[in-house]
């Protein structure tokens, strides 16, 4: 079920479903992005991402950005765009009620919140309020009052995601001058993102470096002191994520999952999968589909 | 829905001591339901049902404590809210949850709490 809807506070959220769509958009408000099922690309000036189900991408107010999803599986996206009057508002009660969380982040009045624009992780309370919030528009809920509180506690739950993903992982960076660290960082994400849109391709390390402006060394480094991992462990453990997910979600054989996900050869796959969540892919889908 | 059966207890070891012993119970995870409060909760012999061991001097001026678990606390929350229910604080983020407590007019205290699942 499509529909759109502006709250009279002005934020809106739209849920809509398709196969095959462009849109070229200016993005007016402060706008959160998910992608239920299937997957979405985005270009965002030169930059070119992917969002599946396990991820969610910001966009700050102003940003001018091209959507596209091409796929046989329906891609299912909601979105949701905060008004800038709602967020001030938000900004008040959360400092009063947390002011070092949100002492770090960047506002003014004028241009509004300024997050790095970038793909998150979609789990944890985010996910849940999110798919509370849908459950309850789905049956048609009028109540705004209800509707604005789902939105006041998915905008808590994504600064606390920011402040996670983005201010904690700057202050793990081995250097000195805090603007060193955000930039740093910022170009971290950069290769994050692009982790996270091409995970089932072979990625090189020289393209991955000259993807977020870093050489390869540099990038490997600092890679590693902000997320604990290097990229080939983040983009493994990113493979093994998304093969759960298909084996939750889909009935695609273990042998077409491996495929879909980028790895080569099946029993490194189940090896490596084993490792990670102590059962086989098999066993893992046949106690998913009992429980 | 009733999942806790909270038990204030002055000297928590020799609750549980007295539930295992002499009860037969056996303990179960470990759970943290109050805000600072750690609470050890035994299981019933009903699948589901937990009783939870909870030091009294961890929430002073209380005299009971239901625990109501819900699937969804913000629209709970939200409907007592509107029924004028008054709550204490805003639902919290803890780590078994999402959480939040009213008191009745008797004084006894109400957990509002939506169990969920970090780990996937």
């Amino acid at each position: 079920m499509d529909y759109s809807k502006i709250l009279r506070n002005n934020n809106k959220i739209s849920i809509r479903t398709s196969c095959q769509q462009h849109s070229q958009q200016y993005n007016a408000d402060f706008n959160i992005r998910f992608v239920l099922s299937g997957n979405e690309s985005y270009q965002i000036g030169r930059r070119s991402l992917s969002v599946y189900p396990d991820s969610f991408l910001i966009l700050n107010k102003g940003t001018q950005y091209s959507s596209q999803v091409d796929s046989d599986i329906p891609a299912q996206l909601f979105s949701i765009n905060f008004d800038q009057k709602f967020l001030c508002d938000f900004q008040t009660s959360h400092t009063l009620n947390d002011d070092k969380l949100l002492a770090k982040y960047r506002y003014n009045d004028n241009s509004g919140y300024e997050f790095n624009e970038t793909i998150y992780p979609f789990r944890g309370d985010i996910r849940y309020n999110i798919n509370h919030l849908k459950n309850h528009l789905d049956q048609g809920t009028q109540d705004e009052l209800l509707i604005n509180e789902y939105l006041y506690h998915c905008l808590l739950n994504y600064f606390r995601i920011y402040n996670e993903e983005f201010v904690e992982k700057a202050e793990k960076l081995n250097f000195l001058n805090s603007s060193t660290r955000i930039e740093i960082l910022r170009r971290l994400n950069l290769a994050k993102e692009y982790l996270y849109s091409n995970y089932n391709q072979n990625v090189s390390l020289e393209e991955l470096g000259e993807h977020a402006c870093l050489s390869v060394n540099h990038l490997l480094r600092t890679f590693k002191q902000a997320f604990s991992l290097t990229p080939h462990q983040f983009l493994i453990q990113l493979r093994l994520q998304r093969a759960k997910s298909l084996l939750k979600t889909t009935d695609y054989p273990v042998n077409e999952v491996v495929n879909m996900i980028g790895f080569e050869c099946s029993s490194s796959f189940i090896r490596l999968f084993k490792t990670r969540y102590k059962t086989t892919p098999l066993k893992y889908r046949q106690y998913r589909l009992s429980a | 829905m009733v999942k806790y059966i909270p038990v204030f207890t002055e000297d928590i070891t020799e609750q549980i001591d007295f539930f295992t012993r002499k009860l037969g119970f056996k303990v179960a995870d470990k759970y943290i339901i109050y805000e600072d409060a750690e609470c050890k909760a035994i299981e019933t012999g009903n699948a589901g049902v937990y009783f939870v061991l909870v030091e009294r001097s961890l929430i002073p001026g209380v005299k009971n404590c239901i625990i109501l678990n819900t699937n969804d606390c913000l629209n709970d929350y939200h409907l007592l809210k509107t029924k004028g229910v008054f709550f204490f604080n805003e639902p919290q983020y803890l780590s078994i949850g999402l959480a939040t407590y009213f008191l009745d007019t008797c004084g006894n205290k109400f957990l509002l709490l939506e169990e969920r699942n970090y780990s996937e």
